[in-house]
């Protein structure tokens, strides 16, 4: 009951005028930074914290979380349109959602995504809300083993996306990790693999890659075929371009899996929206009656992951809020945010600030409100964007991609990284190499390896420290069973023929 | 529908370009003088957020609000190569009076074990303003009461005690300087941030940390972690009853030191201006309250002579720590 109230108080800060305007700026502008391929929510929220300073500490930080949260909208939207990942989460609706918009069902992919979305960020709220002590302690329960582990059941989700050949998936996931090495090694402070360029002492960011990998590399293609992007056009008409409830019936599990998964995964700190959203989508195409249908515009391939990274940008508040401990790279910056506004997060917040906390909370309910009828109202004209010729689409696609990863850091040099990789990107489509594996590795190369090399100190080299704990030990085990299982799935028809 | 597709970018550029036209606009607020002339550019080699970005961005508030300069100091983030494209940046602007940089412990650390092309060397040293201390921390349901007692359990058993740290960092240092003056070795395990850090020490994955005392206070008033020592000259106001490791026995006194640099080769009169800014700033009641006190920094005002001599002495003093360790020859 106590909570309720407190709620209520929370939506009675939240509804003053100024927080109510700063929660739609907020969220407004976290759509178009999720939209802009480059600019990622980290350094949305980075580039526009200046602004802040000055207003209230709730005012700023309720708009602040509406970018974090807004983000994780707005990413789908390229990553559907056009194939570039807004930001690194959104990298696996690449693969269904481009394939329904080309065969016309855009509008579908959106309309779910959005819908997802709201259930899971609506979803992760209450969690947050009525959870938050008892979700704090089970974050801090994961050491190194315990995100090795996690990391572990992560690549698994890779066997899944290798395409038609495992070696040519075999290859891209070892180049992925080959590129996650670059940069100082967090362990003894040397750079690996930087050829004495400073910019690259700070390693490769996953931005430039994915951006050049998707974005770039569809356009190179689209340049060579006579009509550009061969894409469905036949039906955008308005009453086509929402989701069904044939749609919504598909949809509905792969929600709600993907929204819980993305809440537990998003409460741990520094696993976040990105893994959450591998491993729905793993999950999925394993749950799948007809996996084939995965990367071909699988709906659920969209609604899982999707829903996974909205309900983990939820969670990734609970450590910040409840432990004053930054879960994700955004976070770290509302972290930073928050102290110079002079609030100090750490275990007392909730009983020092509830103003502050509550009006938060309830902001976010009413942010996701307003994020809802912001991205389903505007499908029509989102999806009109497809109407473009391609030989204006594709020029305009470039000039998106090499504006938004200049803005990351105000460095061209990561401009040349995204045109390299859009090169790369290229030739592995020409010579069917599958680009997801290598992106995927990217990001949980890094953490795999820190992770796996601190649990060998702790221990003092011995590798029974992931057995001893209970879970890093079931996490393994059940990334061994989802490895296994296509095996074993084989075994058990043949036993069973066998029999009969 | 082009219209529409017009609007929208129109929209676009707005938004992003708000900010930085907020910026230019203070430009426009000049009056005639000898140096400044024009707006100074404060580089800060970090992302927005962290230690660095909250000094300047306090820096450059105070200083408007006081009008300590007629020109105002426009906050630059220059992230990346561990504080090393900032630096280089800033360096690379010799004689410009109108680009300063902060300085914190990566100012040493980076080109140490880096090889950058610019070191502490490649700039004019301006003012120490500040020191960030070092707290011990452990869990508060850890069995370690004391430092002596932390002591002997790591003698009686070496590598048993496991110290979370960040990588290379002060951290490490620190660390190592206990280590050696105590005589024991504990099992060092790096990890990437101070939040990482945090998080295992609350989680009890180590038995100790270090932390800044702001980035600690939270989870000290809370009683999740005990301070049980700080690497400080004398006790810190903010925690009169946690002792020095002096006091405990062990000579161990480290700071992270912080400060301001311009390029080599500026101005000797843009030297002393600078100088005095940041002297005047350093006894505000504004530079008290809203910054040492609030992020429990330790006072410390250091002239451009006395704070290049500093320079000097704590590149030996990461040198000689590195050496020992191993990550630099």
């Amino acid at each position: 009951m106590e909570t309720l109230s407190n709620l209520l108080h929370g939506f009675a800060v939240a509804l003053i005028p100024t927080n109510l305007l700063s929660c739609l700026v907020g969220v407004a502008m976290g759509t178009i930074i999720g939209a802009l391929p480059g600019i990622g929510p980290s350094a949305g929220v980075a580039i526009l914290l200046p602004l802040t300073f000055g207003a209230n500490p709730t005012t700023a930080m309720i708009m602040l979380a509406g970018i974090y949260y807004g983000a994780m909208y707005g990413g789908t939207i390229t990553s559907v349109l056009i194939n570039t990942p807004g930001e690194s989460s959104s990298v696996m609706t690449t693969l269904d959602g481009y394939q329904m918009a080309r065969q016309g069902r855009a509008g579908v992919a959106l309309g779910i995504a959005a819908l997802g979305s709201f259930f899971a960020g609506s979803m992760g709220v209450a969690l947050l809300m009525f959870f938050s002590p008892l979700l704090a302690d089970f974050a801090l329960t994961f050491g190194p083993p315990e995100y090795f582990a996690l990391m572990v059941l992560g690549f698994t989700a890779l066997a899944g996306l290798s395409g038609t050949s495992p070696l040519k998936g075999l290859i891209s996931v070892l180049l992925g990790l080959l590129i996650a090495t670059v940069g100082l090694d967090v362990m003894t402070g040397t750079s690996r693999l930087t050829f004495g360029r400073l910019e690259l002492l700070s390693g490769i960011d996953f931005l430039p890659v994915a951006m050049g990998l998707f974005g770039l590399a569809e356009v190179l293609v689209g340049v060579e075929k006579p009509g550009g992007f061969s894409i469905d056009k036949a039906d955008l008409s308005l009453s086509k371009v929402f989701p069904r409830l044939a749609d919504w019936r598909q949809s509905r599990w792969p929600i709600l899996r993907g929204s819980l998964l993305g809440f537990i995964i998003g409460v741990l700190p520094g696993a976040g929206a990105t893994i959450a959203s591998f491993i729905s989508y793993a999950l999925e195409k394993r749950l799948a009656k007809e996996p084939e249908r995965f990367g071909r515009g699988a709906i659920e391939g969209v609604a899982g992951p999707e829903s996974a990274n909205n309900a983990a940008s939820a969670g990734a508040m609970v450590p910040l809020l409840t432990l004053g401990v930054p879960g994700s790279a955004t976070t770290a910056i509302m972290m930073g945010a928050l102290m110079m506004y002079g609030l100090r997060p750490g275990p007392l917040l909730f009983t020092q600030n509830p103003d502050f906390v509550w009006g938060l909370i309830a902001s976010m309910y009413i942010g996701n409100i307003l994020l809802v009828l912001m991205n389903i109202l505007m499908i029509p004209s989102f999806v009109q964007i497809l109407r473009i010729p391609s030989a204006l689409l594709l020029p305009l696609i470039v000039v998106f991609c090499v504006v938004g990863v200049y803005g990351l850091q105000n460095s061209l040099f990561d401009v040349w990284l995204m045109i390299f990789f859009g090169l790369l990107g290229y030739a592995m489509k020409k010579l069917d190499f599958p680009t997801a594996p290598l992106v995927l590795a990217l990001v949980l190369g890094e953490m795999l390896e820190t992770a796996f090399r601190q649990s060998l100190t702790m221990s003092l080299g011995s590798p029974a420290v992931f057995l001893e704990q209970p879970i890093s030990a079931t996490l393994l085990t059940l990334s061994l069973l989802v490895f296994l299982y296509p095996l074993l799935a084989s075994l058990w028809k043949g036993l069973a023929r066998g029999t009969r | 529908m082009w219209r529409k597709v017009a609007a929208v970018s129109i929209v676009l550029v707005l938004v992003l370009g708000v900010g930085i036209l907020s910026g230019c606009q203070r430009a426009a607020e000049t009056k005639k003088t000898a140096y400044p002339e024009k707006p100074i550019e404060l580089v800060v080699p970090f992302s927005p957020g962290g230690g660095s970005d909250v000094m300047a961005r306090t820096i450059a508030k105070i200083m408007e609000q006081e009008k300590i300069l007629p020109q105002p100091l426009l906050v630059v983030n220059k992230p990346g190569g561990g504080g090393a494209i900032g630096w280089t940046y800033a360096a690379e602007k010799k004689g410009d009076p109108y680009v300063i940089a902060t300085v914190s412990s990566s100012f040493w650390t980076t080109p140490l074990t880096e090889k950058t092309p610019v070191n502490y060397k490649s700039f004019t040293p301006i003012a120490g303003i500040g020191l960030d201390d070092f707290l011990l921390l452990v869990k508060a349901d850890s069995a370690i009461t004391d430092v002596k007692q932390m002591v002997a359990s790591a003698k009686a058993k070496p590598k048993s005690l496991k110290m979370g740290g960040t990588s290379t960092s002060d951290d490490r240092v620190v660390t190592s300087l206990l280590e050696k003056k105590a005589g024991i070795q504990f099992n060092y395990v790096p990890f990437k941030g101070g939040g990482d850090v945090m998080t295992a020490l609350l989680g009890g994955h180590v038995d100790l940390a270090w932390a800044n005392p702001g980035e600690a206070l939270a989870q000290i008033e809370a009683k999740k972690i005990r301070p049980i020592a700080s690497a400080s000259r004398a006790r810190l106001s903010k925690f009169p009853g946690v002792p020095t490791l002096k006091e405990a026995g062990f000579e161990v006194v480290f700071q992270q030191r912080r400060g301001i640099v311009a390029p080599l080769g500026i101005p000797e009169e843009a030297v002393k201006v600078l100088e005095a800014a940041f002297r005047k700033l350093s006894e505000t009641t504004a530079w008290k309250k809203d910054y040492l006190e609030k992020n429990l920094i330790t006072p410390e005002f250091m002239g451009s002579k006395d704070f290049g001599q500093a320079l000097e002495e704590r590149n030996e003093t990461y040198k000689t720590v590195y050496k020992d360790l191993g990550v630099i020859k």
